[in-house]
């Protein structure tokens, strides 16, 4: 899976209005099989720090869109597995480095394809093995390293936990063992990063983020706490900044106060507002609209805005937001 | 034939070509030429673990091929703690120079967040945070919303203790410039109520001062949703009654005919009234002009507030 970017721009093309146009499903999938055969590309070597996670993407946006098999599922598990390291950690690409962020996509590649089975059968106790790298990257403060140079990031927090909790072994889905990780800790260094304006950052202080309020939550809804921690003023509090990121012009949404619209806020305050039962306090229709917009209607892919030129983190995002408004033929997604 | 194959300094080094490829056209990458070389050579070293000048030279060459590549600052980092100098001075010296060629690629690549961690390793390290106030402004003038820059900026104030060294100023001016930057408002609450066991703005005197800083604000762009989402916080957490702010309120968001400034000062104008005995049914149509007006986008939100206040919602009978 190569992440370079185009061929297409999105909103280029067909003068036809988004509404008639719908989403090009199958161009869609073409293009993102087309980026497995792009390897040649100069760019193609610049993103190979960020492959596992380009192949999460479009996978996970095949099965979105109804076709899991558009990616032989034998060539995907193959390559995951040539990415962990003995230490149970996975790098990007082979010869990369472990680190948190490429180990979460592997677990969700591999429960996504076979739910560990291959990986089961090839590394004994595989499972437990990933578990423990993670569970090893924690720190006394409760929050997840990156890797072994100690840096730490609400993401990484969050991966930990969803992959855990894929893995089927967060302390609560293996009561009689002792666990592997101190989930209170994790849950009060998520909570510390609740900022004045109802938001979360990346850390203590740091500015709200959506994409960080999605790690948050996700991360608080995974632990169960998320309605006990915000109460219904938080939930209220939190949906209005959300909301607000809702642009009257384009229909899409940004990321923080004052800055440029993306469509895979989509995602990120999309699957935060539906978390928190807030998702109606957004047009949806405009929403949707600006989505379409960013595609290209001709080559397929989409675009962080109508112009840009497409490639694969943004083709996910966008049709994981309309998967969560409920977009006709893009099957439903769990927004934690 | 390449760069390092043909340089006799390298020539005791059997480059690691990547065994990637095979038969899985998954995982087979095509690299550029000379990237391709230079990856092998790291591999060499780092497969025999030498850490040496001319390997920070190696990943020096390969960063500016790929800042992106996480593995070659891991290995950079490490290679230059252990190769830093025999003395006090000569380690110093070399953190200095790390630290300026770091200046040039941190202004080349705005979007990389290895450097700047790489940057806390090293003026950690260094134990000096001479120069790198400076340096951040600099950034700041290429992207004054650049959220990794920021989150180094607040890692060198609680490393260093600079809470009361210049960083109200420092917000002052960056908001003087551009009021709608949301970062260096963030930033403010930071310096205000961030250090540990300052009671912030639930002290009485920083509190009047952060109200009037936010009402200067305002009163320079009533649009801007900074300034009202930072006074509200400083309400809430300095414990004023919302009442205090009315008059202020009132003059952006004039109810009986005066003219709305701003869609958040309706807002918040809406929240003032429906604490305010008897003020339900004025507050209900705070919301309604928003909902009609003033941000239809959100709607079903504002339908959602009155519905809270106890007020009929629409289509319901009046």
């Amino acid at each position: 899976m190569s992440l370079v970017a185009g061929p297409g721009r999105g909103g280029t093309g067909s003068g036809q209005l988004p509404d008639e146009l719908g989403l090009v499903v199958q161009k869609h999938v073409a293009y993102i099989q087309s980026l497995d055969t792009r390897r040649d590309e100069l760019e193609s070597h610049l993103t190979e720090h960020l492959r596992i996670s380009g192949i999460y993407w479009g996978l996970t946006a095949l099965h979105l869109l109804g076709q899991p098999a558009a990616l032989p599922p034998e060539e995907v598990i193959e390559f995951v597995l040539s990415c962990l390291h003995d230490n149970g950690g996975f790098g990007a690409a082979p010869g990369h480095d472990a680190h948190m962020l490429y180990t979460v996509s592997a677990v969700q590649i591999l429960a996504m394809v076979d739910d560990f089975v291959e990986l089961e059968m090839r590394v004994p106790n595989g499972k437990m093995k990933i578990a423990r790298y993670i569970a090893d990257l924690q720190q006394p403060n409760g929050t997840f390293a990156g890797d072994e140079w100690g840096e730490t990031d609400t993401r990484f927090l969050y991966g930990a936990l969803n992959a855990l909790s894929l893995l089927n072994l967060l302390p609560p889905q293996r009561k009689d063992e002792p666990p592997l990780i101190n989930v209170t800790a994790a849950t009060d260094h998520v909570k510390a990063c609740q900022n004045f304006d109802g938001g979360f950052g990346v850390a203590p202080g740091a500015e709200s983020h959506a994409g960080q309020i999605f790690t948050c939550l996700g991360a608080l809804s995974i632990t169960g706490e998320l309605d006990s921690f915000l109460g219904e003023e938080g939930k209220d509090r939190l949906g209005a900044w959300l909301s607000e990121r809702q642009l009257d012009d384009s229909g899409g949404f940004n990321g923080r106060p004052m800055k440029l619209v993306d469509v895979c806020y989509a995602w990120w305050v999309g699957s935060s507002l539906a978390m928190i039962g807030k998702m109606d306090w957004i047009d949806k229709k405009k929403l949707t609209e600006f989505i379409l917009r960013c595609q290209d209607p001709e080559e397929g892919g989409i675009a962080d805005r109508p112009g840009d030129m497409v490639d694969v983190f943004h083709t996910h995002f966008a049709i994981a937001g309309l998967s969560l408004i409920g977009y006709p033929g893009v099957m439903l997604v769990d927004p934690a | 034939m390449g760069k390092y194959s043909q340089d006799p300094q390298w020539a005791d080094i059997t480059p690691l070509p990547t065994d990637e490829g095979g038969p899985n056209p998954l995982a087979a990458i095509a690299y550029s030429d000379e990237y391709a070389e230079t990856m092998s050579y790291l591999r060499a070293v780092m497969a025999a673990d030498e850490k040496s000048e001319r390997v920070l030279a190696l990943t020096e060459d390969l960063i500016d091929m790929n800042p992106a590549h996480y593995t070659v600052w891991l290995y950079r980092a490490e290679c230059l703690f252990a190769v830093g100098g025999a003395t006090e001075q000569e380690r110093q010296k070399s953190l200095r120079q790390e630290l300026e060629w770091l200046n040039d690629t941190a202004l080349d690549h705005q979007k990389n967040y290895q450097i700047w961690h790489h940057r806390m390793l090293v003026v950690d390290k260094l134990g000096s945070v001479e120069g790198e106030q400076e340096f951040v402004e600099q950034m700041f003038d290429k992207d004054a919303k650049n959220y990794h820059v920021w989150s180094y900026r607040q890692w060198m104030v609680r490393r260093f203790d600079l809470w009361e060294k210049g960083e109200l100023e420092f917000t002052e001016g960056l908001i003087g410039r551009d009021v709608r930057n949301n970062s260096a408002w963030n930033h403010r609450w930071f310096v205000v109520n961030g250090r540990e066991g300052s009671e912030g703005v639930k002290d009485k005197g920083v509190r009047t001062r952060e109200v009037e800083f936010a009402m200067q604000a305002i009163g320079r762009a009533p649009g801007n949703q900074c300034g009202w989402n930072y006074l509200r916080g400083v309400a809430r957490k300095g414990g004023m009654g919302l009442g205090e702010l009315k008059v202020f309120v009132g003059q952006f968001a004039g109810l009986e005919g005066g003219e709305v400034r701003s869609s958040h000062a309706l807002d918040l104008m809406a929240e003032i009234l429906a604490e305010e005995e008897g003020g339900r049914e004025e507050a209900g149509r705070a919301l309604d002009m928003l909902k009609e007006k003033y941000d239809p986008i959100r709607r079903n939100y504002w339908e959602y507030r009155k519905v809270m206040l106890g007020l009929p919602a629409a289509g319901a009978a009046a």
